[in-house]
């Protein structure tokens, strides 16, 4: 009860700030877009974008519905990523304003209790607008191609748990910073950071040919969400990724849910040590 | 029974690199609330106040030191449960009106339904605010915020109010209203905890006082007893002393002022009193009245803080 209050009103407060608002705007100009684009051929044959048919060049196997939504899944994650912590980052410190977080802390309810109320009403915004923008592109598929991609809404559910592990990192850097620009600057960087790490044999890694250094950077990887990983497995969802065969036979990999697993368990780790670090602070 | 009870409670806050910097806002703090009484905790700005409020509810940590709040440690939720507080510059989510503020913080508190909303309309009609209920609070003023601050402290019927400069930016007329509240929560058993610099405020409504500066409490007691000053009296006479008997009473006691048919005078010792009594009977004089002097908490607490100050 008291947890869904504070949740409910942070799904408020977030919607009233304006920046869901325009995450919400920007997602139906997308949709607007789409449904207008998307089309078959006069005679039902083939399908069209703008008026064009679609060309998959190199590869030949690939269901046309599946490459025009793993297209459109691959380019609004980051958009969905970016406006995502955009939107909801300021949630965490603004609790911790001076007049707020005092009325809050003398309520019954504990610091851990606030902190992840506040933080699932903050990302159950987010998700919801994932869902949302999800639903009603499968719905214009559905209308206008003809094919209800049930594995789409699969992978957008898939985003939009990526989302709520990635969160816990905007918490954590939101807690600590108190600040709505750094926070933002940090899940940024983490973003970065994190794709830096899924790739780190091909980059990171020949930086500095050392074991330490490589161990390091693998506890890094397990240790925090992977949020690339998460994307990509999501995308596999759809279907087979044009863009894992175009770099050859050996990069083609099944979904699998330990970038999930690991991101799970990584965000739970997060979450504790900011719930520690909150509970341990005078405000 | 001691409702609150603290035990060299001391808090440091450090800041800075390295937190380096150090400033103890409170030092060895012992206190003991009685249940159903206004305790009114006293203290120029920067004294400690509202950092011992906010430790006795969780929100800072000790330093060192125990306290106890309904016979249990701190950090207990189970405590907040029946606990309301009014934080100084308290700040609301601007984009809900009066009534759903109440109502939040009611859910939070583990209130809901019918009961709730009865609970808040209630409220608002206490504080004086019930036409303003819907009205979204980023149009209210500041004494309006802080009554709508006292009708959420009081959502839970709390046993135990802490109350941090409840009449802050409040008018003169809602100052009374308030302190009627505060008097008729008091005859209803609420504990009050009042935090607050204006003297006359405390002094009209607090069954005790504590005055803390610079984190130490300097003095603790009902008002009439920090207020009387030791050994002496005012004596009222039914016409004014002549001076051959302001003489005959210079010969006993330390200080002798008569200002017309008052005389001011500090004794050695209560037995001198008969003695000055004596004397005036003696000369023919009524006694109209005698009673031990006091100072205004004002001119006590100039005089404390200055003395804390000096040492």
């Amino acid at each position: 009860m008291r947890s869904v209050a504070m949740a409910m009103l942070t799904i408020r407060e977030a919607i009233l700030r304006g920046t869901l608002l325009f995450y919400f705007a920007v997602g139906n100009i997308i949709i607007a877009i789409v449904a207008y684009a998307v089309g078959l051929s006069p005679d039902g044959s083939t399908i069209r974008v703008f008026g064009n048919p679609v060309v998959i060049k190199n590869v030949v196997d690939l269901n046309p519905v599946d490459f025009l939504l793993i297209q459109l899944f691959r380019s609004s994650n980051f958009a969905v990523m970016f406006l995502g912590v955009f939107a909801v980052a300021g949630l965490i410190p603004s609790m911790l304003e001076k007049g707020t977080v005092e009325l809050y802390l003398s309520k019954p309810l504990s610091r851990p209790s606030l902190l992840l109320s506040r933080s699932l009403g903050a990302t159950a915004g987010v998700a919801l607008n994932i869902l949302y923008f999800g639903i009603a592109i499968w719905l214009v598929f559905g209308i206008r191609v003809g094919v209800w991609h049930w594995k789409f809404l699969v992978a957008c559910l898939l985003a939009a748990v990526a989302f709520t592990f990635y969160f816990s990192v905007v918490v954590f850097t939101g807690l600590v910073t108190r600040s709505q620009g750094f926070s933002i600057m940090l899940a940024f960087l983490f973003w970065f950071l994190s794709g830096a790490l899924a790739g780190r044999e091909f980059g990171l890694y020949r930086l500095w040919d050392n074991v330490i250094y490589h161990r390091v950077l693998d506890g890094l990887f397990y240790t925090t969400p992977q949020v690339s990983g998460m994307l990509e497995n999501a995308t596999r969802v759809i279907g087979n990724n044009p863009f894992d065969r175009m770099l050859g036979p050996h990069a083609v990999a099944d979904f699998t849910i330990m970038p999930f697993v690991y991101s799970l368990l990584s965000a739970t780790l997060i979450f504790a040590l900011a719930a520690r670090y909150f509970s341990k602070q005078d405000y | 029974m001691a409702i609150v009870q603290t035990q060299l409670l001391s808090k440091t806050f450090r800041s800075g690199i390295f937190r380096r910097s150090r400033v103890e806002a409170l030092k060895n703090v012992s206190l003991d609330l009685e249940r159903g009484e206004i305790f009114g905790l006293l203290g120029p700005n920067g004294a400690g106040k509202t950092t011992l409020v906010k430790i006795l509810l969780s929100i800072v940590h000790q330093t060192s030191g125990e306290a106890k709040i309904f016979d249990k440690s701190l950090g207990s939720v189970a405590i907040r449960q029946k606990c309301g507080y009014l934080p100084e510059n308290h700040r609301y989510p601007s984009f809900l009106s009066g009534i759903q503020t109440l109502l939040f913080f009611g859910r939070l508190h583990g209130l809901g339904g019918q009961m709730l909303r009865d609970k808040a309309q209630s409220l608002l009609q206490l504080v004086g605010l019930r036409d303003w209920a819907s009205v979204k609070i980023k149009r209210y003023s500041k004494g309006m915020l802080q009554r709508l601050g006292m009708a959420q402290a009081l959502l839970n019927d709390p046993e135990l109010l802490f109350l941090d400069e409840p009449t802050d930016g409040v008018d003169p007329v809602g100052r009374k209203e308030i302190r009627d509240l505060l008097k008729d929560l008091k005859a209803r058993g609420t504990t009050i905890f009042l935090n607050s610099h204006l003297l006359s405020e405390v002094e009209a409504i607090s069954d005790r006082v504590a005055i803390l500066h610079k984190g130490e409490v300097l003095k603790v007691g009902t008002v009439s007893e920090i207020t009387a000053h030791h050994l002496e009296y005012e004596i009222r006479t039914d016409k004014p002393l002549s001076d051959g008997v302001a003489q005959a009473i210079r010969q006993i006691v330390r200080d002798v002022r008569p200002e017309g048919n008052i005389l001011h005078v500090a004794v050695n010792a209560k037995s001198d009193l008969n003695r000055i009594l004596d004397i005036l009977r003696a000369e023919g004089m009524f006694i109209e009245s005698m009673a031990p002097k006091r100072s205004s908490l004002e001119d006590y607490f100039i005089e404390v803080i200055r003395s804390g100050d000096a040492t």
